[in-house]
């Protein structure tokens, strides 16, 4: 059961970066579009959506917190500084998106677009640096708790916060290059095609800074995995790379979709059956069964949860089918 | 500066800003319903007016709603990895059922429900209000379950000094939970109530057009908030039964207290076990604004013939009477949980076992950080408010149809 709602759990963050991280690459593009109408027209692009893809956060960190008590504690007060910088930017951007448009004057416009850049990007690297911080291992004494935060400080965990950055980015364009309506697409279309070699090349820095890096070599209980994670990610990439080329679309998004959900699983199955890696102790490193919660409250949850998922799922894709399509062009009302 | 007070500092400072927009959200939803309900019915324009002007306001709110609320989430598990390690399993199963059940729901329906105005059929748009107001209640509901576990934690035993889960039922029949929730929702709705009542008086006395709307909005404010403030009231003295059962410490002494704090210092060694008199200041203050704003009732009579409105000085009233209920929530929820203290779960886990490990410079970091960041947000947010509010029903952005060009020529009934 443990197992279950682990999985449970990396689907739903995994999903949250899936579909936050094209919020974040349609917010970080805004730094490039100086023309407010089309600034507007992208944020209406992500518009109904917006709402319902924060949430699968929320949703992650509460089973975090209902399913495995003892990891919340340990993870979030243990990478406190990525945790701090990743909640400050989805605030931002939380804030940004949604007030952007309530003042009139395009000015105070402007500087809401500011907000969500900045915002977009901590979100980004924040998340980057958690999960190469999972890799590379935490501080875990036998008290069971973390001690101290420069351990997060690495060469390893910056290229892999950048590398989060760079295919967040290009989902982004991806993204956009669905959704736009046609006249725009081709352009955004072109973006995200010039962007991918910039993620190969973030990618493979982190790789490089990965296997340079005793601690990454030491935490990684399947090496296998941690193999294939750089090697899925630049496949996936090129896979992007070649339906953008061949205009399409829908295929390179969900390309992309995968280069951001395939670092979750992998990350998880590398540590495996750990999911905090002590680097001082091993005898201390923290195991998926004991930082699950007791088995009465795992049963409970399923109870409540279980049933409830294919109302979740099918109230989001009733949503993804309301408003499927290209928007159309005309001036976008809400964001 | 100790890790733990700077802690302490921080969640009562982000759950204050949190609690101050929910409250508005949970009132507004509940009046929304009614109006985009009756404009489904009746087919009124009048109804549909007010619901996109009430609807925009509502949506800004929630926006902080949704910013503070993540933080807040966060911040058990960055600041109090201690309650998650020691309680966890008990106190984090209602927080988790709340994130799915109700959160995940909320959001989905909302942003359809921004986005869906000329684009979903009627009814279906109207469903999707009615989903976001159900899943708020449910949200507040679980949540409450979880802040009432901390008052008086039940259905649980110790085994290896971790609490485990025994006895979800008796989670949902706390004593600490009834009557609380009712004065929460009711305290909620009297808010909404409140802020429609107001926001129209001060059109009524600006005397900008659209006179016939807000005179409509004034009388549901009223009439809401008058009933919301007596079950107010209500639930209010009827949580003294229960608190006075489960925390004899809370407000003052007497010797039920005498005999848990002599328990206490012998099973978790001697100590100071009495709370914060600001506990009870908390309290006095709120009773105090509850029995003004039982005066609400004296305004209904003058709703006949449109008295209200004709002597002028009841809408200055209704005005000025603004931030009372907002200073209440405020110093209710400074009653109940500094009344809990030194513990974070009573009775049961001590404060400075809650708190996290980490160094108090980084805990003042994020004090200062999140502070400055949720507090800028919540002004901007009061000032857009307050700007849309004042704004009139002319033409809110919620709702408009698309076409070209809406937005860079805003139509003159803007000025
Ligand atoms: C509009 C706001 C408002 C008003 C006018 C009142 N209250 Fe209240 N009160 C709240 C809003 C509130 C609250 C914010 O909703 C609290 C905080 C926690 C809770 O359960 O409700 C609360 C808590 C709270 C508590 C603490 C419960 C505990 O510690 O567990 C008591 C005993 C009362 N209230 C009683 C009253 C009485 C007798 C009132 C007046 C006649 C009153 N309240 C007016
Ligand atoms: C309903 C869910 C809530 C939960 C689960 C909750 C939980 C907590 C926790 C864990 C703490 C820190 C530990 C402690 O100081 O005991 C705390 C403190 C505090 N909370 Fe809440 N809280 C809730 C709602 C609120 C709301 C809505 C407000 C205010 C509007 C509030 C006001 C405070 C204050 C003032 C403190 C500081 C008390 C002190 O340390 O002396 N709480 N709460
Ligand atoms: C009595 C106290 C509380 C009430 C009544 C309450 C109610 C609500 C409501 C109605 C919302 C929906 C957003 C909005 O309406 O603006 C919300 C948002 C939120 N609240 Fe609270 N809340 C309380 C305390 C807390 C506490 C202590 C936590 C921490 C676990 C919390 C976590 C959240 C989160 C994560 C959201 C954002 C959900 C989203 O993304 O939609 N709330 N709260």
């Amino acid at each position: 059961m443990e197992l279950a709602w682990y999985a449970l759990l990396g689907l739903f963050f995994a999903t949250y970066l899936v579909l936050g991280g094209y919020d974040y690459g349609v917010g970080l593009l805004l730094a490039r579009n100086t023309d407010p109408g089309r600034r507007r027209a992208a944020l209406n692009a992500v518009g109904p959506f917006f709402l319902g893809n924060e949430v699968w956060l929320v949703a992650a960190v509460g089973i975090l917190f209902g399913a495995f008590p003892v990891l919340e504690g340990e993870l979030l007060s243990g990478f406190y500084p990525a945790v701090l910088g990743a909640l400050a930017g989805v605030i931002l951007v939380t804030a940004g998106v949604q007030l952007r448009s309530r003042p009139a004057g395009e000015r105070a416009r402007a500087r809401w677009d500011r907000v969500v850049v900045v915002g977009s990007a901590l979100a980004a690297l924040g998340w980057g640096a958690l999960l190469g911080g999972l890799l590379q291992g935490v501080p875990l004494h036998d008290d069971g708790h973390v001690a101290g935060l420069t351990h997060l400080v690495t060469p390893f965990a910056a290229t892999a916060a950048l590398a989060m950055l760079a295919l967040v980015t290009v989902h982004g364009a991806t993204f956009l290059t669905l959704r736009l309506p046609a006249a725009e697409a081709a352009r955004v279309g072109r973006l995200a095609h010039r962007l991918i070699p910039v993620a190969l090349a973030a990618v493979t820095l982190a790789t490089v800074a990965g296997l340079l890096s005793d601690r990454v070599r030491d935490a990684a209980r399947q090496p296998l995995a941690g193999v294939l994670l750089p090697v899925a990610l630049v496949a996936a990439l090129l896979v992007a790379r070649a339906a953008l080329a061949r205009r399409r679309p829908g295929f390179a998004f969900a390309a992309t979709g995968a280069a951001l959900a395939l670092p979750v699983a992998l990350v998880g199955a590398t540590l495996w059956p750990d999911v905090l890696v002590s680097t001082v102790d091993p005898g201390a490193s923290l195991t998926v069964a004991d930082a699950a919660a007791s088995t009465p409250t795992l049963r409970l949850l399923s109870w409540v949860a279980l049933p409830l998922l294919p109302a979740l799922l099918g109230f989001q894709l009733m949503c993804w089918w309301v408003f499927r399509g290209r928007t159309d062009g005309r001036a976008p009302v809400y964001w | 500066m100790d890790t733990l007070l700077l802690a302490r500092l921080q969640f009562a400072t982000t759950t204050s800003i949190h609690f101050l927009f929910v409250v508005v959200t949970l009132g507004l939803v509940t009046l929304l319903v009614g109006l985009q309900t009756a404009w489904v019915l009746t087919g009124d324009q009048k109804y549909e007016r007010l619901t996109r002007f009430w609807g925009q306001l509502y949506v800004i709110n929630y926006v902080l709603g949704i910013a503070t609320g993540i933080v807040m989430e966060f911040q058990f598990g960055l600041n109090w990895s201690g309650l998650s390690r020691y309680v966890g399993n008990v106190f984090g199963a209602p927080l988790a059922i709340e994130t799915l059940v109700a959160f995940f729901l909320e959001s989905t329906f909302l942003g359809m429900w921004i986005f869906g105005w000329h684009r979903l059929r009627r009814g279906l748009h109207l469903a999707l209000l009615w989903g976001v107001a159900l899943t708020a209640y449910a949200s507040a509901f679980w949540i409450m379950v979880a802040n009432s576990w901390l008052q008086n934690p039940v259905g649980y035993e110790v085994r290896d000094g971790i609490a485990h889960l025994t006895d979800f039922g008796a989670l949902l029949t706390n004593p600490s939970l009834g009557m609380a929730f009712g004065h929460v929702v009711s305290a909620a709705l009297l808010v909404g109530g409140m802020l429609m009542a107001a926001v129209s008086a001060g059109h009524l006395i600006r005397r900008t057009p659209d006179h016939a709307l807000h005179r409509t909005s004034l009388r549901i404010g009223l009439v809401t908030s008058a009933c919301a403030i007596t079950l107010v009231q209500g639930f209010g003295f009827a949580q003294f039964g229960p608190v006075g059962a489960v925390q004899p410490t809370k407000f003052g002494g007497g010797p039920e207290a005498e005999a848990l704090t002599a328990e206490w210092a012998t099973r978790f060694g001697p100590g100071d076990y009495t709370p914060p008199v600001l506990a009870s200041v908390g309290l006095g203050f709120m009773i105090l604004i509850g029995f003004t704003l039982g005066a609400l009732w004296l305004l209904l009579p003058l709703l006949w013939r449109d008295w209200v409105i004709r002597l002028r000085f009841p809408l200055w009233l209704i005005l000025l009477a603004l931030p009372l209920p907002f200073v209440a929530v405020i110093l209710g929820w400074i009653a109940r949980e500094v009344g809990r203290q030194p513990w974070v779960a009573y009775g049961l886990l001590p404060v400075d076992q809650g708190v996290s490990p980490v160094g108090a410079p980084v805990m003042l970091t994020s004090l200062i950080g999140f502070s400055l960041l949720l507090g800028t947000l919540a002004v901007t947010n009061w000032v857009l408010l307050v700007r849309h509010a004042a704004r009139g029903a002319g033409d809110p952005a919620l709702g408009r149809p698309a076409g070209p060009a809406t937005d860079t020529h805003p139509a003159p009934a803007f000025a």
